[in-house]
């Protein structure tokens, strides 16, 4: 199982990868849509993990993006910014929509769930 | 709890005046002008034609009134004249007929003349003596009180008169008598050819009698006066005698005028007067016919009462009513514009609350980042304690640490921001520097704008300098003016600030995006509270409207333009010093 995760918080994003990485789920992060775009192009991920809000283009865009290229990638969104529209487009098209800061335990429960949906 | 309210309470409005921190919420200052203005001209539309309509009523009663007097001193005045005028003609026909009906012979004897005077006196009376004088003077002939027979009139003025015109009739004069008279005579012809003169005293009491006799009201002052203005009967308003009037004598005329006068005192009078004619003969005598204003009493007069007395009622009314009227609508409006201003400045202040919300959910925001931060880094380090092959290397844990400390310090950074933000909204007046300001309230906007692509450009004058207003109030005027920017903007939009000096006392502030814009028809009701074009959830309306309010109490002057599709400028005019006489 691969892990792509977006978001513009480097710091965040990177430490992030790590501790998935540490628990045995391969992940890749990238610094912004543009990057996350680029490296599909190479690799194939079985989750997506986006943030609601970066700069240039919203993760809800961005999904969008991704499903064109792969039918079944399956996706969890962060958001730092409990808005309720975000919410409701959110966890319409997303298997899990996860507010900041993240309880680890949970995201990788999320994440465990996404991967055993049926396409 | 009803209170119980005073007859005054109708007349005069409850409240004049809001609290100074409610007079910008009110229509009016001051009620007390806008009560008087209203009792005022509503007064005057209803006084001033109902004064016009009085007055001249009252002057067409008084000119009716004043034809009605003098014609009526016309006719008195005739008819006195011609009175008087047959009065004296009588008693001159009656010396005419003697002498040219008795001898001259008889005439100059005493016995004789005393016959004649006992039968004038009896047909005529008031002749009291007779006396004959020849052609040089002297009296041959007299019956009477006196001893006047052999006296010479040679060079009395009278005599050579009548010598002269054939007749004379004197003025009233005492002479050495001591009792008012008049002397009547007449020249004839005796049969030796010499002239002679028949002369009658005539007593003036029975012609005062004949002149009173006309007198038919106690205002009026009927007496006769010589030529020379000297009062010849008695006068009640000048005296009885010899003195002379206070007007002047008025010019001869055979007929008989009246007019209205003012003598020397300054007393009105209505003046009728005839030169009075004895038959033919010419007379020294004037009749004058005074009257003075008679007070009330006359038909006219009790029109003219009637009508004061309607014009006072009416003004009394009308006054009462105004006063009524005027102090219900001011009550009225004081009410509802009482109401009003409780309705907008709650409004207001929900508004401040929610726009204090709206900053505080962009903050919250801010600070997640951070937070999120921490929870991984610390979630990391636990990871490498718990799960690490290795206990963790103290290079790589002071790294981490380091970043826990920086995001800490971040969201220090921020709470001290918003703390600081908040405290601006107290009132305090203080000088600070424009840009300041608006670059701490961009601050909150900073995120939204990268996230939605928008550009967002300061331009300052560096000519601008430091003012002195109410920086909260300042501060809010923009959040409220980028927030509508932002929400009228879609994504990759550009709001661009200028800031430049304006004359010497004013800063001049444009924000200008490139949003949706505002259609003509609302650009004129967008200041106007709770107008919203946004639906029912999403605006209170208020926005705009409490911008305006701020602005006019920062003393300053916002304008709007907008182009539907462009975007929208607010032009913002500051004074540089909020407490200073601004030179407007």
């Amino acid at each position: 199982m691969k892990v792509l995760l977006v978001d513009d918080q480097t710091q965040f994003v990177s430490v992030l990868t790590r501790r998935l990485n540490m628990r045995g789920i391969d992940s890749v992060c990238a610094f912004s849509p543009d990057e996350a775009l680029k490296i599909v192009e190479t690799t194939r991920f079985d989750i997506a993990i986006l943030d609601m809000k970066m700069p240039g283009l919203s993760g809800i865009e961005l999904r969008r993006l991704l499903h064109q290229k792969d039918q079944n990638m399956k996706f969890i969104f962060l958001t730092g910014h409990g808005s309720e529209v975000d919410f409701k487009v959110g966890s319409a098209e997303a298997s899990f929509f996860l507010p900041k800061p993240l309880n680890i335990d949970k995201l990788i429960e999320a994440i465990n769930e996404t991967a055993s949906e049926k396409p | 709890m009803i209170k119980k309210r005073s007859t005054l309470s109708f007349f005069i409005p409850r409240r004049w005046s809001p609290r100074q921190e409610m007079k910008s919420y009110f229509t009016f200052r001051n009620y007390r002008r806008v009560w008087l203005i209203l009792i005022v001209s509503l007064a005057l539309t209803c006084l001033v034609p109902l004064s016009i309509i009085t007055v001249t009523h009252q002057r067409i009663v008084d000119r009716a009134m004043n034809v009605e007097r003098i014609l009526r001193a016309e006719r008195v005045t005739s008819n006195a004249r011609r009175s008087v005028g047959n009065f004296l003609a009588e008693r001159m026909d009656a010396l005419r007929f003697i002498v040219n009906e008795v001898d001259y012979e008889k005439l100059s004897r005493n016995d004789q003349l005393e016959n004649l005077l006992k039968n004038l006196t009896v047909g005529f009376g008031g002749i009291s003596d007779l006396g004959v004088i020849k052609e040089d003077g002297t009296q041959v002939a007299y019956v009477g009180q006196f001893n006047l027979k052999g006296k010479n009139y040679h060079n009395e003025p009278w005599f050579k008169q009548c010598m002269a015109s054939g007749q004379y009739i004197s003025d009233v004069f005492k002479g050495f008598r001591g009792v008012p008279h008049i002397i009547l005579s007449v020249k004839a012809k005796s049969p030796s050819g010499d002239f002679f003169i028949l002369r009658a005293t005539l007593d003036t009491a029975k012609l005062i009698q004949t002149v009173r006799s006309y007198q038919i009201s106690d205002y009026a002052d009927l007496f006769l006066i010589n030529h020379d203005g000297i009062i010849q009967t008695p006068s009640t308003t000048y005296g009885d005698g010899q003195q002379k009037i206070l007007f002047n004598v008025p010019a001869y005329s055979a007929r008989t005028h009246a007019f209205e006068i003012r003598d020397l005192k300054g007393r009105p009078f209505v003046l009728g007067y005839a030169y009075i004619l004895a038959g033919e003969t010419k007379t020294p005598f004037i009749l004058i016919d005074l009257k003075q204003n008679a007070p009330m009493g006359t038909i006219w007069d009790q029109s003219k009462i009637k009508a004061m007395r309607i014009f006072y009622v009416s003004v009394f009314v009308i006054l009462l009513i105004v006063f009524l009227s005027s102090t219900y609508m001011i009550n009225r409006l004081y009410m509802s514009d009482s109401i009003k201003a409780h309705t907008l400045k709650a409004a207001e202040h929900k508004s401040q609350l929610a726009s204090i919300g709206q900053l505080a959910a962009g903050v919250a925001h801010e600070i997640n980042n951070p937070l999120a931060v921490i929870n991984e880094e610390a979630g990391y380090m636990m990871d490498l304690i718990s799960m690490g092959d290795s206990p963790p290397d103290n290079a790589e844990l002071t790294e981490h640490m380091q970043s826990i400390l920086d995001s800490v310090e971040r969201c220090g950074t921020i709470t001290r921001q918003l703390l600081f933000f908040a405290r601006q909204f107290d009132v305090k007046i203080m000088s600070f520097h424009p840009a300041d300001i608006i670059s701490d309230v961009l601050k909150f906007f900073k995120k939204e704008a990268e996230y939605r692509n928008i550009t967002l450009t300061v331009d300052v004058s560096p000519r601008t300098p430091v003012i002195v207003s109410d920086k909260g109030k300042f501060q809010q005027v923009f959040v409220n003016l980028i927030n509508n920017a932002f929400q009228a903007m879609e994504d990759s939009g550009k709001l661009d600030i200028e800031m430049s000096p304006m004359d010497p006392d004013f800063v001049c502030v444009t924000v200008r995006d490139t949003g949706c814009g505002i259609p003509d028809e609302n650009l004129s009701k967008i200041f106007d509270p709770f107008f919203t074009t946004k639906g029912e959830h999403e605006g209170t309306g208020l926005g705009l409207s409490i911008t305006y309010g701020l602005m006019q109490k920062l003393k300053g002057k916002i304008d709007v333009k907008s182009k539907v599709g462009t975007g929208t400028t607010f032009k913002l005019i500051f004074p540089l010093n909020i407490e200073g006489e601004s030179k407007s």
